[in-house]
């Protein structure tokens, strides 16, 4: 048994899958559908930032972001001059909020991507054509 | 793996705001991105699916017609209601379901087969007609009934299993699925799988997508279309909060845009571990394929037929019974027509639709409704020998290829109008003929215009009313898409609050907007008439009016072969009958004839024609109408038909008068460039004024028989390219020349009949018309008094207003008697031998049903006394009361401690007390007037039994009867005007062309048509006190003053007298400047109708002000307040 053979025992239902979630690209589907099911996952993007004492998890920085355009998503980032490449992408959603008020106005598409070191929230801000790191997740 | 997909649930802009996309583009689109079907699921409804089918046919890609329909709860058993809260399942509330929303679950319905059409049609029909109030709920057991050919998705997010997903109740969604799928044939349903790119999305898909594979069901993937690009969700957003009453967000307050017509790489990619519910899109359509709407193909209803006959022998022999009785001695000419119209009628199928047509006709007639046909059906000698129509088309050398082409095998169209006020007894016998289910009437899609979508933009935006009444009042009626333009170009909207730049945003959606579908409005008075359930055929539903209308709207009713009956209401028909009725009434039954049976040719009619005396003349009375009246000079009923033609945007852009006014003259020659046209164009001197003269002519130029002549008129008259029109002219040069015509005579031919087929006017339908014409002109030529007072009883009729009416009849020295509550009737009566008009009591502000019952019912017994008396035995409510005092129907009755009746405000003082005193006791003190008035304001006009001058008695009839009955408002300010050097209408006639004149009038109509130059020219029809005015105001001219003429409604106008035979007689305007009528004191009087709102008249700038004060500032207002009464002690 290894130390993670507990983990790696679990069905692939929506309460548990193995654990190799990096190995190919067909193990990436459960791995998405077992973060999309778990409540303890929050989306960077809804948490509120305090300005004051942002939450470590709420970030708001600019980001170059390396496109696959096969694929319709983001390949890879840089972040502070490091690269990270993405492995998986876990989820992608979009807003637009607000379009008749230029002080509240919204637009962005979002993609929740597993790279080194965690999750990563990114957002492509459609107003402003940037791109930007929302959310870190560990 | 497929690469392609179809969308299955998509929303055309007749989703009613709910929807953004335009059905043309929509289907554009699809074939842009080489989808092969598409669908089209609007909520509730088909009202775009004929159009729609046409257009998918078009560009090539396979229709598929559907709806989303509101269905109930298919999870639990019972209602939603029924269950605790917490397990209810919400349903956000959306528009586009009307009373359905919020009360049900969404489902998707595809139509696989024309059995699934017509299924489709009754479900919805049996939804929509349980009630007018009752919510457009499907009940599963008709699901189950009407499921035959049909296809189901089980719905968007609002779909009850999606939303059960959403609330984390898979159970609940399983049993919906599970009870949804057995109302359907086996493999017709579909799990649907919307993926809107939300948070929530992947799970509610992944959710549907495990409930489906459990009870094995398949899943397809929708994209809940709402809205064409991606950035047109602004649109939609728009629509939807104004459909919703609501300001931005919305009803929906969508996390975010993606709701749109998405590429099929798109959806693939949406789906991208589920590509079996992508390949099912495929598959629904390829079940789809099969679908065809049987267009092209005529539908009849029953005509009832003795048994033995068929439809073409009983109309045979009806023809030939009626030709004989409209023919003495029989012509040869009509006995070859009948044959030959009756054999081409036989051959097309069509003698049951006439025999339909002739059944209503005879029942109007019947019952001594009037009643005549009208359109290109003149020109059908058959109809005329039915009594169908009026006008003789032997005589007027009318074709009957111009109304059936042999060539184009084309549902006749027979338009009949029926006295207004009687057609509803020819609907109701229409119901009982043919039955209730298989009668409807015909949607109209009502669209917006620029104001309209002005007002839903800005209402989205959340402006306050008065803000979005400010930005869409006084917009031109032009399309949405021109309001950028004509604010910058349109002088009338200089300074427009929309160039505003805060209101860029709602301008720019405005735009956007043009066009769009906002609801379903009801025809004037087209029906359906099927031999099958009409709700087989197209899905009906309540209209507001209270009577079942169809979804579809004419074009559409046509397209489906369905007979179409325009039962018309005419108020000139209405007006005729009761002037017939007034004069008979005076001078007896036999000394009236019947108008319509006259012998067309008395010249004191065409003296008062040529004269252009001929306000209230049907299709004659126009400023227009009585410019080409003087110049015409008409003396024959030959010249009523052309005068009616003439004056109509076809002619006129193609300047046809001129022409045919100098030849009538003889100021120029009549010329034809070939001799075959000379006795064919000798009705118009050699110009072609009506269709019918085109096929003529190609017949006697070119050898064209007349089915071809038509063909080749509908041709010419369509939008063509170079290219068609190189290959018809070469057609037709082909065939001159081979009738020996000379080549440049050929060319210069076709040069002409180009030029003007597409402006010819049906002369049929001129002819027709002209019939009703003369009959009103011998009415008003010779009992003028029953003629004014029957136009009033039935306004709003014709293109004046009834205050120029009355100011009409009163210059022809007809007397206006003000109503009087001992006096009037509820209607309008004519007095004193013919000379006088009592004005009635129904059109006062204010007055209701039961008070004017109550006044006509005490006059019977004995005549008012005083204010006490009239309110003790009417009950009158304050506000009808106050309005009968203001406008003097109370005038001298009652006496005072003064010796002499009270005045109007001495009334007004008193009329409170008096109605508390009756509310208290039931009785108001003795019969006789004995409570002592209050202090009122001095009497202003102690000569005139109200006490009040000429100028606030004017006022307050203007405010409540529309009316000026004491005398022309510009009768206040006579000598102004003479200082001003006025010259009056009245002299204009005497004065020398080319004279420069001022003249001074109040506006009746302001009109700028289109013309042939691009070029803005207004037209303005004023009145002074001695007739009406005619001014042209050229666009030069239009730009310096037209905000002038918007915002005022009198004017001193400085230009050039135009007084000669060939341009009849008007103003050219060269200044337009405001004028204010003031009474004696120097207080502007209102001459607009206003809506009182008390003793103290309309709130200055309010509703029922006029309109100079919409356009002042608050501040400024008060300056032009009107006389007013005192406020009651």
């Amino acid at each position: 048994m290894g130390r993670n053979s507990e983990i790696k025992g679990f069905s692939a239902t929506r309460y548990g899958q193995t654990l190799d979630l990096f190995e190919s690209h067909a193990s990436r589907l459960p791995v998405l559908l077992e973060l999309l099911a778990s409540p303890w996952v929050m989306r960077a993007s809804e948490i509120v930032c305090r300005d004051a004492s942002p939450t470590p998890k709420c970030v708001a920085e600019d980001v170059v972001v390396e496109w696959d355009p096969d694929r319709g998503c983001p390949r890879a980032f840089v972040r502070a001059g490091r690269r990270f490449r993405i492995d998986a992408v876990l989820q992608s959603w979009s807003s637009e909020r607000a379009w008749w008020d230029p002080r509240r106005h919204v637009s962005r598409r979002y993609w929740r991507v597993l790279a080194r070191g965690g999750v990563y929230d990114l957002a492509f801000d459609r107003t402003s054509s940037t791109w930007r790191l929302v959310g870190i997740h560990d | 793996m497929s690469t392609r997909f179809v969308h299955l649930h998509t929303h055309s802009n007749f989703s009613f705001m709910d929807g953004a996309c335009p059905l043309v583009e929509l289907v554009e689109r699809a074939a842009e991105l080489e989808m092969p079907a598409l669908a089209l699921t609007d909520h509730q409804g088909m009202t775009g699916a004929v159009r729609f089918y046409r257009a998918c046919k078009d560009a090539g890609i396979a229709p598929i017609i559907g709806c989303e329909i509101v269905v109930e709860s298919a999870g639990v058993l019972g209602e939603e209601t029924d269950l605790p809260l917490e397990s209810r399942l919400t349903v956000p509330a959306s528009v586009g379901f009307g009373r359905a929303a919020a009360s049900g679950f969404h489902l998707t319905l595809l139509a696989r087969d024309f059995a699934g059409y017509r299924n489709l049609c009754r479900l919805l029909s049996r939804t929509h007609l349980r009630g007018p109030e009752v919510p457009s709920i499907v009940a599963l057991k008709d699901l189950e009934r009407f499921s035959e050919g049909l296809i189901a998705l089980s719905g968007c997010a609002n779909g009850e299993a999606a939303l059960a997903i959403a609330h984390a109740r898979p159970g609940r969604a399983r049993s919906a699925l599970l009870r949804l799928a057995s109302c359907f044939e086996p493999g017709a349903f579909f799990v649907e799988l919307v993926h809107p790119l939300t948070a929530e999305g992947p799970r509610i898909v992944g959710g549907l997508v495990e409930a489906a594979d459990d009870l094995g069901l398949p899943v397809v993937a929708t994209n809940d279309v709402h809205y064409l690009r991606a950035a047109d969700h602004r649109l939609h957003d728009v629509l939807a909060s104004a459909g919703a009453r609501m300001a931005l967000p919305g009803p929906h307050d969508r996390p975010n845009a993606e709701l749109w017509f998405k590429p099929a790489t798109e959806m693939r990619r949406l789906f991208a571990g589920c590509e079996r519910a992508c390949d099912a899109t495929l598959e629904i359509a390829s079940m789809c394929m099969g679908f065809e709407l049987p267009l092209g193909r005529f539908h009849f209803p029953g005509a009832e037929l003795p048994s033995g006959e068929s439809a073409y022998s009983v109309l045979a022999k009806e023809s030939w019974r009626g030709l004989e009785s409209r023919y003495r001695p029989m012509p040869p000419e009509a006995l070859r027509r009948l044959q030959h119209e009756l054999a081409l009628i036989d051959q097309m199928g069509f003698a049951e639709y006439f025999l339909v047509v002739k059944e209503i006709v005879d029942f109007a007639r019947r019952k001594g409704i009037r009643c005549s046909g009208r359109g290109s059906a003149g020109d059908s000698i058959v109809s005329f020998a039915l009594g169908i129509t009026d006008a003789d088309p032997i005589e007027h050398g009318l074709l009957f290829e111009r109304f059936l082409n042999p060539e184009r095998r084309q549902m006749p169209d027979i338009d009949v109008d029926f006295d207004s006020a009687r057609r509803d007894e020819v609907i109701d016998f229409i119901y009982r003929r043919f039955g209730h289910e298989h009668v409807a009437m015909v949607a109209t899609v009502q669209t917006t215009t620029a104001r309209s979508a002005v007002r839903i933009a800005a209402r989205a935006f959340g402006l306050p009313i008065t803000e979005v009444n400010a930005l869409s009042r006084h917009l031109p009626w032009v399309s949405a898409r021109k309001i950028r333009e004509v604010l910058e170009t349109y002088p009338e909207c200089r300074g427009h609050p929309l160039r505003e730049p805060r209101y860029a945003k709602i301008l720019e959606i405005a735009e956007r907007l043009d066009r769009t579908p906002t609801h379903l409005g009801t025809h004037l008075g087209g029906f359906i008439i099927t031999r099958d359930p009409v709700a087989s055929w197209t899905p009906l539903q309540w209209a507001a009016k209270g009577v079942v209308v169809s979804q579809y709207d004419k074009d559409d009713v046509e397209a489906l072969g369905l007979v179409k009956m325009d039962i018309l209401g005419l108020r000139m028909h209405s007006a005729i009958s009761t002037a017939v009725e007034l004069a008979r009434a005076r001078v007896g039954q036999g000394a009236v004839p019947e108008p319509f049976e006259l012998p067309k040719d008395d010249p004191r009619v065409y003296e008062m024609i040529a004269a252009a005396d001929t306000v209230g003349m049907f299709q004659l009375e126009s400023s227009g109408q009585r410019n080409l009246s003087t110049r015409l000079k008409p003396s024959r009923f030959e010249d009523i038909v052309a005068q009616i033609s003439l004056f109509r945007p076809g002619p006129l852009e193609a300047e046809m008068i001129t022409p045919f006014i100098r030849r009538r003259h003889g100021i120029e020659p009549v010329s034809v460039p070939h001799e075959g046209m000379r006795e064919v164009l000798a009705d118009s001197y050699g110009v072609i004024v009506y269709q019918e003269q085109v096929l003529l002519v190609a017949r006697e130029v070119a050898g064209f028989s007349l089915a071809e002549a038509d063909s080749l008129r509908r041709a010419m008259t369509k939008d063509r390219s170079r290219e068609q029109m190189e290959r018809i002219r070469a057609h037709f040069l082909e065939k001159a020349l081979a009738r020996g015509v000379d080549a440049q005579v050929a060319a210069e031919v076709f040069r002409q009949l180009e030029g003007f087929a597409a402006y010819g006017f049906n002369k049929a339908h001129a002819a027709c018309f002209a019939v009703v014409s003369y009959a009103s002109a011998w009415l008003r030529t010779y009992y003028p008094a029953e003629f004014a007072c029957a136009i009033l009883n039935h306004e709003p009729m014709g293109f004046y207003t009834p205050r120029l009416i009355v100011n009409d009849a009163r210059r022809h020295g007809i007397e206006i008697l003000a109503p009087h509550v001992n006096e009037s009737a509820a209607e309008h009566t004519v007095v004193h031998e013919g000379t006088a008009i009592r004005i009635g009591l129904k059109d006062l502000y204010a007055m209701t049903g039961r008070l004017v019952d109550a006044i006509t019912r005490e006059q019977a017994v004995r005549p008012f006394r005083d204010l006490a008396d009239f309110l003790r035995r009417t009950r009158a409510e304050l506000p009808a009361a106050e309005s009968l005092i203001r406008v003097g129907a109370l005038d001298g009755l009652g006496i005072t401690e003064a010796g002499r009746p009270p005045t109007r405000d001495e009334m007004l003082v008193l009329l409170p007390e008096l109605k508390a005193v009756i509310a208290r006791e039931g009785v108001a003190g003795d019969d006789t007037l004995c409570l002592a008035p209050g202090p009122t304001t001095a009497v202003e006009d102690p000569t005139h039994v109200s006490g009040w001058s000429l100028a606030r008695r004017l006022s307050a009839e203007l405010e409540i009867a529309g009316l000026s009955l004491s005398a022309h408002p510009l009768d206040l300010t006579a000598a102004d005007l003479v200082a001003r050097g006025v010259t009056f209408a009245r002299d204009l006639r005497d004065t020398l062309d080319r004279t420069k004149v001022r003249v001074c009038g109040v506006r009746e109509r302001a009109q700028t048509p289109r013309t042939r130059s691009g070029r803005r020219t207004c037209f303005l029809t004023l009145e002074d006190a001695t007739g009406l005015l005619d001014v042209v105001v050229f666009e030069d001219v239009l730009d310096r003053t037209g905000d002038v003429i918007v915002k005022h409604r009198a004017y001193l106008i400085d230009g050039t007298l135009q007084n000669n035979p060939e341009r009849g007689l008007a103003i050219v305007a060269e200044d337009v400047s405001p004028y204010v009528v003031r009474s004696e004191d120097g207080t502007p009087v209102r001459i607009r109708r206003g809506v009182p709102s008390g003793p103290m008249g309309p709130t200055p700038g309010g509703p029922g002000a006029p309109e100079e004060e919409s356009w002042t500032e608050a501040s400024t207002r008060q300056d032009l307040a009107c006389p007013r009464s005192p406020r009651p002690s």
